[in-house]
C-alpha cells in the first residue's frame, strides 16, 4: 500500500501544486465543501467559484491526508474548472481513481474527493436559493 | 541507482529507519564471508573437518551472544529471528506448564508477534492479561503486581519499544516476577547491543534477540533460556534435536557467526554509539521543534532509547509527509503493521488522539548516521511540514481560531 505514495502522478500533485488555497467563503458565488474527519486521517476542503452563467470559473482545495488524498482533491479542482454546476456533479470517484491509477486500498480517497465536489456545489446552490435556506432551517 | 540497474537515476534516499532494519556492519560481513565460501560445513556433522570447523564457529558465536547479555553460552539457542524467539518463549513456556498454569501477562504495546502469539494461546484456552501503559508508554508496576494470578506462568514485556523507543523498567519487572515465582520474558530486539542488558542483574528468564536490528544479518536471532532456575519450554519445531532439543534444524553457521560478530562489535561500541546517537537525536529533535510549532514527541522523554524518535506533526498527515520527504527513508510507526489502514496501536495505547496518531513519523538514528544526514532530514522536514500545513484545512481552521474539537465532521 505504501507504493501508492510513489506513483509519479500522485507525487506530481504535491510537488507541482495547482489550485491549493482558499476562496472567499462569504462570497455568494463561492461554494465550500468540507468532508472527512481528522480521526480518519482524511479531511478535504474544496471550494468553487461560479459565474452568473452557472459555470465554475475557479476552484481551490486544501487537504489533510495521504498523497492519494491530496492528488484526488487536486485533480477534482482541475476537472471542475470550466464545467457547469450540473456537469461537475457528474464527476465520478471511479474516474478520479482511474486517472491516478489508485490501488484498491486508496479508493476511499477518490470517493471523498467526489463527496467534496458535491458538498461544495450543494453549498453553492443553497446560497443561491434563500427560500430553500429558510426551508432547510425549519427542517 | 537501484539494483534494477536503470543506470542513471536519483541517488538513493538517506536511511533513517534503523528500527525496521540495519545495514550489515562491515566487520560482521568480514566474519561471515569465510563461512559463505570455503567453510560451508554443517555444524552438526560429527565425522569430518567441515563439520568440526563449522561447529567451532557456531560455538564461538554462541559465546559472543552470551557475553553481551551476561549469560552462559549453554543458555543461548539460535533461531531465525526475534519473531521465532518470541513465539518459542510465549507458546513454549505456556504449553509446557499448561497442566497447572493457564495465565499470561503482557502489555498492549508489544510487537505484533508477541500479541499474536498470545491471541493464538487464547484460542487454545489460556487467559491473557494485556496490561495498559501510561501516557508516557511505560507500564504501571502496581498494575503489574495486581495482575498476577495463582496460575500465571509467564510475564512478557519488551525492553525497548520499536515504535516509540520507550524503555520499560525491566529490572523492577524482573524483581516482581521473581517474588511471584513467575517466569519473565523480554523481547529485547531493539535493546540488545544498544543499552546494557544483563539477564542476572535484571532477573530475566527468557530473552529474544534479533540479528538484523544490531547490524547483523537478516534471518537469524537467538533466544536466551535460563538454566538456573531452569526454564522449560515445549519446542515449536520438531526434528533432529539440535539446540538442546529446543529448536531442531541445521544452525545456519554463516548467519550465527554474523550474529555473534554483531554482538561482539556492539559490546565494544555500545558506549561510543550511545553517546553519538544521543547527541544526534538531541540535535534532530531540538532543531525541528525550535522551528516548527505543534510537534509532539510520543513516549517518555527520559526513559527511552535515544535513537528511536516518534514525532507527531499536528495538522499534517503522516503518509503525505513521508511522500514529501522522498529522499529520506522513514516510516510512520511499525513496518509490520503498515499493511493495515489503522493508525498505530502503540500510539492508541499511549492515548494519542486519533488525528495525531495519523500524523506521526518515526526517525531512526544508528551507528552509521551522520550529522549531515540528520541536518538534511531536519531541513527537509521543516520545509515540508510548513508546506503541508499551507495545504491543510485543519491548520487553516486553527489559524482562524476554530476549535477543531467543536466541529461536527462528516462520516464517509
Amino acid at each position: 500500500p505504501r507504493g501508492a505514495a510513489l506513483l509519479p502522478q500522485v507525487v506530481d500533485h504535491y510537488e507541482n501544486p495547482r489550485n491549493v488555497g482558499s476562496l472567499d467563503r462569504n462570497s455568494k458565488n463561492v461554494g465550500t465543501g468540507l468532508v472527512g474527519a481528522p480521526a480518519c486521517g482524511d479531511v478535504m476542503k474544496l471550494q468553487v467559484e461560479v459565474d452568473e452563467h452557472g459555470k465554475i470559473v475557479d476552484a481551490r482545495f486544501k487537504t489533510f491526508g495521504c498523497g492519494s488524498a491530496i492528488a484526488s482533491s487536486s485533480l477534482a479542482t482541475e476537472w471542475v474548472k470550466g464545467k457547469t454546476v450540473d456537469e461537475a456533479l457528474k464527476i465520478k470517484n471511479t474516474d478520479i481513481a482511474k486517472e491516478l491509477c489508485l490501488p484498491p486500498v486508496k479508493l476511499h480517497c477518490s470517493m471523498l474527493a467526489e463527496d467534496a465536489i458535491k458538498a461544495a456545489l450543494a453549498d453553492y446552490k443553497l446560497k443561491q436559493d434563500p427560500n430553500r435556506e429558510e426551508a432547510e432551517k425549519k427542517a | 541507482s537501484g539494483p534494477s540497474g536503470d543506470g542513471v537515476g536519483a541517488p538513493r534516499p538517506l536511511y533513517m529507519d534503523v528500527q525496521a532494519t540495519t545495514p550489515l556492519d562491515p566487520r560482521v560481513l568480514d566474519s561471515m564471508l569465510p563461512y559463505l565460501t570455503a567453510y560451508y560445513g554443517n555444524p552438526h556433522s560429527r565425522t569430518h573437518a567441515y563439520g568440526w570447523e563449522s561447529e567451532a564457529a557456531m560455538e564461538k558465536a554462541r559465546q559472543q551472544v552470551a557475553d553481551l547479555i551476561g549469560a552462559d553460552s549453554r543458555e543461548i539457542i539460535f533461531t531465525s529471528g526475534a519473531t521465532e524467539s518470541n513465539n518459542m518463549a510465549i507458546k513454549g513456556v505456556a504449553r509446557f506448564y499448561k497442566s497447572r498454569k493457564k495465565h499470561i501477562i503482557t502489555t498492549q504495546t508489544e510487537h505484533k508477534c508477541v500479541l499474536d502469539s498470545c491471541r493464538s494461546l487464547e484460542a487454545e484456552g489460556f487467559r491473557v492479561t494485556y496490561l495498559p501503559v501510561k501516557k508516557n508508554g511505560i507500564i504501571d508496576l502496581k498494575e503489574l503486581e495486581a495482575a498476577f494470578q495463582p496460575d500465571t506462568s509467564l510475564v512478557s514485556v519488551m525492553t525497548v519499544n520499536n515504535e516509540i523507543g520507550v524503555k520499560q523498567p525491566v529490572g523492577d519487572i524482573g524483581e516482581i516476577c521473581r517474588a511471584h515465582k513467575v517466569f519473565f520474558h523480554t523481547d529485547a530486539a531493539q535493546a540488545v547491543g544498544k543499552i546494557p542488558v544483563d539477564v542476572n542483574n535484571m532477573k530475566i528468564d527468557l530473552m529474544s534477540i534479533s540479528g538484523h536490528k544490531i547490524y547483523g544479518p537478516k534471518g537469524v536471532g537467538a533466544i536466551y533460556v535460563r538454566r538456573r532456575p531452569r526454564v522449560r519450554l515445549e519446542p515449536l519445531q520438531s526434528g533432529g534435536g539440535q539446540e538442546r532439543g529446543l529448536r531442531s534444524g541445521t544452525v545456519p553457521t554463516p548467519l550465527a557467526v554474523g550474529l555473534g560478530a554483531a554482538c561482539e562489535v556492539a559490546q565494544q561500541e555500545m558506549e561510543y554509539d550511545h553517546k553519538r546517537v544521543s547527541q544526534l537525536a538531541e540535535r534532530l529533535v531540538t532543531n525541528i521543534m525550535s522551528e516548527v510549532p505543534d510537534v509532539v514527541m510520543n513516549g517518555d522523554k527520559e526513559h527511552r532509547y535515544p535513537g528511536c524518535i516518534n514525532l507527531s506533526f499536528a495538522y499534517v498527515e503522516g503518509e503525505s509527509l513521508l511522500m514529501a520527504l522522498k529522499d529520506v527513508a522513514l516510516s510512520s510507526g511499525s513496518a509490520c503493521t503498515s499493511a493495515s489502514l489503522e493508525p498505530s496501536y502503540v500510539l492508541r495505547a499511549i492515548g494519542t488522539d486519533e488525528d495525531l496518531a495519523h500524523s506521526s513519523i518515526r526517525f531512526g538514528i544508528g551507528r552509521f548516521t551522520t550529522e549531515e544526514e540528520v541536518d538534511y532530514t531536519v531541513r527537509k522536514c521543516i520545509q515540508h511540514v510548513r508546506r503541508l500545513r499551507e495545504m491543510s484545512p485543519l491548520w487553516e481552521m486553527v489559524q482562524d481560531g476554530v476549535d477543531l474539537k467543536s466541529i461536527k465532521w462528516t462520516q464517509h
